[in-house]
């Protein structure tokens, strides 16, 4: 683990981050828009963020003997974390529905989106639009990200809709698959999600260190 | 021998600029960085920093230039301020903690030493601190890794007079122990007491670089102090 994670950790982050990740719970709720709990968690990142900057954290961290890069890479390295962490529940309790519970009334007779590889990948995309929206937006300033995270929900509010509402268009019921049915098209759209997670949050990552290079402190 | 150098640093600002900005600093000596507020001593501590990315010019460290070099150089450089406190809420042992992870020459017995010295507790909160031991917190961190240079941005400020005088003191040994320091105040009165060197500087532009001596002896009038070299020359200056 690197320094700079480890700083993210110990000082940068607050406690309600962590808490956030339990969101991943929200997997189990029956007839509750399961890709909220993906929302919740950014908001936790959010949160920790917003008390980093009243504890002039940037500030501290690029005085350290590093690179100003390297203060960008601590802290894409610390939301990384947490969003693999909350995707890693999402995706065992994924399991759990998609095979102790896949007979399970309460599941079936959901109106909503079901837990399946369909939806993880949603969530990996959320958590991509997350680093480029927020986290590049913020790496502009290093201190405005109210503006980036308004952004964020709107378009986080966009995708949940869209994912909730897409098994209702004529020919995409297979996207709402209940245990392994549709099980190739379900993998190859979880491979889509975490290709645009990679991809996402690799360009943000090099865009913020470009800013992040240019700006004042 | 110059151990850090600025050659024609400028900065441009919409209601500021910081001038071809050009000084040494000597091996071994304190340095004073005086001016007014809003003269451009922050700035220029900033780009010395990293933290401000001047329009041009170079800075050097050990011959070394800042750019491209960061890591080593900031390993061999500690920074403290008067106006900035870090991590309000977090007790002073954790801020200690990781931040000694990032010096591999950290020295234990030293932060023991001036932990004492400066009545610091590590149970408690910068939040609890008062401004005076906030400054004393933060210069505990820049002493405790044996930094060759100390950059230090008004640290007396917001001191008691006792308080001031133990860190000039603190001062006076760094030096007899090699450390280069350069730190910026407004009040005289320290430079008095411990610098080798000063730096004035007003406007954006450095006005003045010289040792002690030469400063009150070609810029001074007969039996005038720093404190009042320094107001006739701001006063010309704002003319």
């Amino acid at each position: 683990m690197s320094a700079m994670l480890r700083k993210e950790m110990r000082l940068s982050a607050l406690i309600l981050t962590y808490l956030f990740i339990g969101f991943a719970l929200l997997t189990l709720v029956p007839g509750y828009p399961v890709l909220c709990g993906a929302f919740f968690i950014t908001l936790g990142i959010f949160q920790g963020f917003q008390s980093a900057k009243e504890a002039n954290d940037i500030v501290y961290s690029a005085l350290l003997p590093v690179a100003k890069r390297d203060v960008v890479k601590g802290k894409y390295q610390f939301v990384m974390m947490i969003e693999l962490c909350g995707f890693a529940m999402m995706l065992i309790l994924t399991v759990l529905r998609m095979t102790v519970f896949q007979a399970s009334p309460v599941y079936r007779q959901n109106a909503l989106m079901n837990a399946n590889p369909f939806f993880l990948g949603s969530a990996l995309l959320l958590f991509g639009l997350f680093n480029v929206i927020f986290l590049g937006g913020f790496f502009k300033t290093a201190y405005k990200m109210g503006k980036y995270f308004i952004i964020y929900i709107f378009v986080a509010f966009l995708v949940i809709l869209g994912a909730e509402a897409l098994h209702y268009f004529p020919g995409l019921d297979s996207l709402n698959a209940f245990g392994f049915e549709h099980f190739g098209l379900q993998l190859a759209l979880l491979a889509a999600g975490i290709l645009l997670y990679a991809a996402l949050t690799y360009l943000s990552y090099n865009k913020a260190c470009k800013d992040f290079e240019r700006i004042d402190l | 021998m110059s151990i850090v150098e600025l050659k024609e640093v400028c900065k441009t600002y919409p209601a500021f600029e910081l001038k071809d900005i050009s000084f040494s600093l000597e091996e071994g000596k304190i340095t004073g960085f005086i001016g007014r507020n809003g003269a451009g001593k922050t700035t220029t501590i900033k780009s010395m920093l990293n933290l401000v990315h001047p329009d041009s010019g170079e800075i050097y460290y050990f011959g070394l230039p800042l750019a491209g070099h960061e890591r080593e150089i900031k390993q061999r450089v500690g920074y403290s301020t008067g106006t900035l406190s870090w991590y309000p809420r977090k007790p002073i042992k954790n801020i200690v903690e990781v931040t000694r992870m990032f010096y591999p020459n950290w020295d234990e017995k030293s932060y023991r030493k001036y932990m004492e010295l400066f009545g610091l507790d590590e149970s408690k909160k910068p939040i609890e601190l008062s401004e005076g031991m906030k400054v004393k917190f933060n210069l505990l961190l820049a002493l405790s890794h044996r930094a060759e240079v100390l950059i230090l941005d008004e640290p007396t400020s917001g001191l008691d007079p006792f308080s001031r005088d133990e860190l000039l003191e603190v001062f006076a040994t760094l030096k007899e122990h090699g450390a280069t320091i350069l730190f910026s105040t407004h009040i005289t009165f320290d430079l008095e007491r411990v610098a080798d060197n000063i730096i004035y500087i007003s406007q954006g532009e450095i006005r003045a670089a010289a040792s002690k001596r030469d400063f009150t002896k070609h810029l001074g009038q007969a039996g005038e102090t720093l404190e009042e070299i320094f107001l006739r020359l701001e006063r010309k200056v704002t003319e």
